[in-house]
């Protein structure tokens, strides 16, 4: 089992509003994020081309919940570890603070909590999940780009927020809140070599990203 | 990469104590003399431990060091399996001296010994640094360099307490810091090298814009190691690694007593100053392959 979130990048609108529900969700503290988005671009579609040929995307990163984690590896109190669900956690009550995993990280998307003094990321919103609800980030993306499940089920089943549409006559937040719309019905057909992920130095991130008909920027 | 001063002054100190007590431990080998031997085992004591306060100053909660600790795959946990086998080799090591007929021998076995696990805790130290996922802390050359603190700092240290303690002939041991000051300048050359060429191996998005720091620049990593030109050639290589093989040069040329006592003096205060000066480069690039969160 492999949790992971897929972003569909031809639809995130960089409203930042999965930063700021991640925030109101797990209280990460002001200056901190476990999850930001970036804009990418505006960059010339083809070498040498000028503007109007440019292009641009936006991109929602935070802790890719690796299959191989380094920041696992390095912590010296099993701190930092990996459950059955795939996701990455960290034990506060094991954390030291000696910030390794930070260093680790490829992405930098963990930091040291000074109030607590223990190092914090995300957490794909455990509390949340284990409820059966989906992560915040999810739940309130305004483009509907965003889709959570069990990666190694096939991501055409993630799964985000329901249309309005189909919460029939209850248009209630609990009612929004367990209507569901699986990513293979809901976003517009991609290619495999579509399919994109952080840079990988070995420490295979879960999250992907769809981008069509854009160059993606960076190492994979 | 924030600069870690901890981590700076405990990698240094232990890459020195580390130096003087295997200096020391082969020294034992050619010559016996009590206060020469013992005093550098003090002071390679007083630099370890040196070492350990500065390492729990970094620890935000070292009372949780038992919650678990002992992953293997961390480098913080091998650390502290070749500190402790350190430890404890160094004190077999004055027991063994101390209850030898003239207060000064120990067997060659035991000698080679500690040379061994002085060699191995400064590889094991500076190998924890090393993170595919920081492209300029990823190289063994960052490895020789540590290593290359303790040939110089150990030597010279030692020629310092044996030219104040008398005994020994300076000349002799002064070779060793003459050897080990050209390992140390290689290696720094090396490494500085290596950071200069660093640049390709991060991922390039071309423009970006974070809107949660919307008056930041974005990084630019070539400029961050242009930045650094000073510190890491003129502080680290030529005065931390560059002037001290010309003093011991000269120091070896000489043969004065007071000069390789003030020579040593000078040589320990370019190292640790070179030394300091490039583990603040070393943090200051030690950006991640993905830079812009």
């Amino acid at each position: 089992m492999q949790n992971a979130i897929v972003t569909d990048l031809n639809r995130c609108v960089g409203c930042l509003a999965c930063s700021v529900a991640c925030k109101a969700a797990n209280g990460v503290p002001v200056g901190s994020f476990w999850n930001k988005v970036l804009r990418i671009g505006p960059n010339p579609k083809s070498p040498g081309a000028k503007c109007p040929d440019v292009e641009m995307y936006f991109l929602p990163i935070g802790c890719q919940h690796c299959a191989n984690p380094e920041c696992v590896a390095v912590c010296p109190t099993n701190a930092s570890h990996k459950l059955a669900d795939g996701t990455v956690q960290i034990d506060k009550a094991k954390c030291i603070g000696c910030q390794f995993c930070v260093m680790a990280c490829p992405y930098n998307v963990r930091y040291l909590n000074d109030d607590e003094g223990v190092v914090e990321k995300c957490t794909l919103c455990a509390q949340k999940i284990a409820q059966g609800e989906l992560p915040q980030c999810v739940e309130q993306c305004g483009a509907r780009a965003r889709f959570f499940g069990d990666i190694e089920n096939g991501i055409e089943n993630l799964e985000g927020p329901g249309e309005p549409a189909a919460f029939e006559k209850d248009k209630s937040y609990e009612a929004m809140s367990k209507t569901r719309v699986k990513l293979g019905d809901y976003v517009h057909p991609f290619k495999q070599d579509e399919l994109h992920k952080l840079p990988d130095v070995g420490n295979k991130p879960a999250f992907l990203y769809i981008l069509r008909d854009r160059q993606w920027r960076g190492k994979e | 990469m924030q600069i870690q001063w901890e981590l700076i002054l405990f990698t240094s100190l232990i890459a020195w104590s580390a130096g003087l007590f295997g200096t020391q431990a082969l020294a034992a080998v050619f010559w016996r003399t009590k206060k020469i031997q013992l005093t550098s085992w003090i002071v390679a004591a007083v630099l370890l431990i040196g070492g350990g306060v500065a390492v729990f100053l970094h620890l935000k909660h070292w009372e949780r060091i038992f919650n678990g600790f002992g992953h293997l795959t961390s480098g913080i946990t091998q650390e502290l399996i070749a500190l402790v086998i350190l430890v404890v080799v160094a004190i077999a090591y004055l027991v063994v001296m101390l209850r030898s007929v003239d207060k000064a021998s120990v067997p060659k076995w035991l000698s080679i010994l500690a040379v061994a696990v002085s060699v191995i805790l400064v590889v094991v130290m500076a190998h924890s640094y090393m993170m595919v996922s920081r492209p300029a802390w990823d190289s063994f050359i960052w490895v020789a360099y540590v290593l290359g603190n303790s040939l110089v700092l150990g030597p010279a240290t030692f020629v310092l307490v044996a030219a104040f303690a008398g005994g020994i002939e300076l000349k002799k041991v002064g070779k060793w810091l003459l050897i080990g000051s050209i390992a140390n300048l290689l290696f720094a050359i090396a490494y500085a090298v290596f950071v200069q060429l660093v640049g390709s191996s991060f991922a390039e998005v071309g423009m970006y814009f974070d809107p949660n720091h919307p008056t930041k620049a974005m990084a630019d990593i070539n400029a961050i190691v242009d930045a650094q030109i000073l510190l890491l050639w003129l502080g680290a290589v030529i005065i931390g690694s560059a002037l001290p093989v010309i003093v011991a040069f000269v120091a070896q040329k000489k043969n004065d007593i007071i000069l390789w006592k003030v020579f040593a003096c000078v040589i320990v205060v370019c190292v640790i100053a070179g030394a300091i000066a490039m583990r603040v480069v070393f943090y200051n690039l030690g950006l991640s392959v993905l830079m812009f969160y």
